[in-house]
């Protein structure tokens, strides 16, 4: 006897309803990105142009937010990439004092509440007279984006095994060769797809970015403020469109580097 | 060209041991001298040594070809040399052909092979094996400790073997080093450390001594002190040429020999018999002899 695994009439509308509820307000956002009404969201939209695209193109507000979050984003994955990689190769392949602790140190702030590390980085930044700019800014999100890189790489220095490394020293590498030959084509993989979660969380984040920044606006700041005035709603719609495409793109790409590994072994 | 087996319990030191030579552990005291050269202050990948790790460490991200090349890619060799090199070695250990496949598409003893290649390209002084056939099978390792024997004889260079099969070490060396304890306790031909075992550990490990109690070595005219004894140097005597006398306990057939346990009070003896010998009935009396020098006085363990 067999039991059918098949799911139940119930279940199938249930995980159809629960996908819709999830997904629909996203393309609600989408469409509305092609309404001809620009003072209130309709429903259902009166008419449909693409003009709002041309729109956005021509503002100078959205490619300075643009310009900044991809700045950001950038800057805060490549010294997460530096910094993350360095703390996991030290926690996973030395023993020394404090090892537990500054493992639990560096995962902590993406156990924070977003509010508390802003608040906390202002007060600092604050406290040390430093003016908030991009480079505070870069700051706050690099916070969150080493832990990213951090459990990318431990987890991937954990399954390397420790004696390809003396292996390597024994055949006469030293340890830049060995890190270039050995370390870094077994870890490349994990720090790609650290790198590129990282690049998608800084891209989007705004809790962080709000108590960190000065007059400068990030995209999704950019959006936020946006909302608020009743004039060209739409093109806060056709931004956020790229909002979503930028920070989709290399969670999918992450997402495939890392099952790869997965289905290779 | 020596061949040189570390051999001991595991957890004795023998491992320590390679990693001294190789450069991964660092000496406490005393002097780490290759071919009377002190390499104690060289790092591992400056000393005339390479390794044949446990677990192989072959490295999963490149082709078996590249494998073998990596020690001459790291001293700037070009590739069509490197390549052709590593094809060479990978003949030598009768995998070519197998360059291009990746390690984890390999058999346990072609990787063992692998590596084997991979250290014997840098044409090293000494080469270190860490237990390489222990993850084998017998049969297999079988075929490879003879094909490690005759590939040291073709290259030339000396072997340091570290494994706690006592076969495998007497089988396969010019010198055995035996350890315990993080010592050497004997150091030999494996003829010496078989017939003459220096301690009752050394007697002990190398099969199947007789190791005879002080009380016993009394009884037969020796010394005081412990002693050992092979099996296969006793003989069946006349009763007024005996050296010690027992009642026969138990015998195990072993083809063209047979074992045979002996009760001498509360010890027991085992001698080694031919199968051609008649034994009496278990229980009776037998009397035994040996050469003179067979009984090998043995100093207490450190």
């Amino acid at each position: 006897m067999r039991f059918d695994d098949r799911p139940s009439a119930t279940l199938r509308v249930a995980v159809i309803g629960g996908l819709l509820f999830l997904h629909l307000p996203i393309l609600l956002i989408f469409l509305y990105a092609f309404t001809t009404e620009d003072k209130s969201y309709e429903f259902p939209p009166p008419g449909l142009t693409l003009r709002w695209f041309a729109v956005t193109w021509n503002r100078p507000d959205v490619w300075e937010a643009l310009e900044l979050s991809l700045k950001v984003a950038a800057v805060s994955s490549l010294i997460a990439l530096v910094l993350g990689t360095l703390c996991a190769a030290a926690v996973s392949r030395s023993r020394f004092f404090g090892r537990e602790s500054i493992s639990l140190l560096v995962i902590l702030p993406i156990a924070l509440p977003g509010i508390i590390t802003g608040i906390s980085l202002r007060s600092a930044f604050n406290l040390f007279d430093i003016p908030f700019s991009t480079l505070t800014i870069i700051l706050g999100h690099a916070t969150f984006c080493v832990v990213v890189v951090y459990n990318n790489a431990i987890a991937r220095f954990r399954r390397l095994s420790g004696s390809i490394i003396e292996a390597s020293m024994d055949l006469g590498a030293d340890g830049f060769q060995t890190f270039r030959y050995v370390i870094v084509p077994n870890i490349a993989t994990a720090l790609l797809a650290g790198g590129m979660l990282a690049f998608a969380l800084s891209f989007d984040e705004v809790i962080v970015t709000t108590f960190t920044a000065g007059q400068q606006q990030t995209l999704p700041i950019w959006m936020l403020e946006e909302l608020v005035r009743p004039r060209q709603r739409p093109v806060t719609n056709v931004v956020a469109m790229v909002v979503v495409a930028v920070t989709f793109m290399p969670i999918l790409g992450a997402y495939y580097l890392t099952a790869e590994k997965v289905a290779r072994r | 060209m020596p061949f040189l087996p570390c051999w001991g319990l595991p957890g004795s030191g023998k491992t320590t041991c390679l990693r001294l030579i190789s450069g991964f552990e660092r000496p406490t005291s005393g002097e780490i001298r290759i071919f009377d050269k002190v390499f104690n202050e060289v790092p591992p990948n400056r000393r005339p040594v390479n390794t044949v790790f446990q677990d192989y460490a072959l490295f999963p991200h490149l082709d078996v070809r590249d494998n073998v090349a990596y020690g001459p890619m790291v001293r700037g060799i070009g590739r069509q040399q490197r390549h052709a090199e590593a094809d060479r070695m990978l003949e030598l250990v009768k995998l070519g052909g197998l360059g291009r496949r990746s390690p984890a598409q390999l058999s346990g003893g072609q990787r063992q092979r692998v590596a084997l290649a991979r250290a014997l390209i840098n044409k090293p002084r000494v080469l270190l094996l860490d237990e390489p056939l222990g993850a084998l099978d017998l049969k297999l390792r079988e075929q490879m400790q003879e094909e490690l024997k005759s590939l040291q004889e073709t290259v030339g260079i000396t072997f340091v073997f570290v494994t706690h099969d006592q076969g495998e070490a007497l089988s396969m060396s010019d010198y055995i080093a035996v350890i315990n304890n993080g010592r050497v306790v004997q150091y030999g031909s494996p003829q010496q450390v078989y017939d003459l075992p220096r301690t009752r550990f050394v007697a002990g490990f190398v099969g199947s001594s007789n190791l005879v109690p002080p009380e016993l070595s009394e009884q037969v005219g020796a010394a005081s002190r412990w002693h050992s004894l092979r099996p296969e140097t006793i003989s069946l005597v006349a009763a007024e040429r005996a050296q010690i006398s027992g009642r026969l306990h138990s015998v195990r057939y072993l083809g063209s020999m047979q074992r045979v346990q002996v009760r001498v009070g509360v010890h027991s003896i085992d001698a080694v018999l031919p199968a051609s010998i008649q034994l009496p009935e278990h229980g009776s009396r037998i009397h035994l002899g040996w050469p003179g020098n067979a009984l090998n006085p043995l100093e207490d363990d450190a």
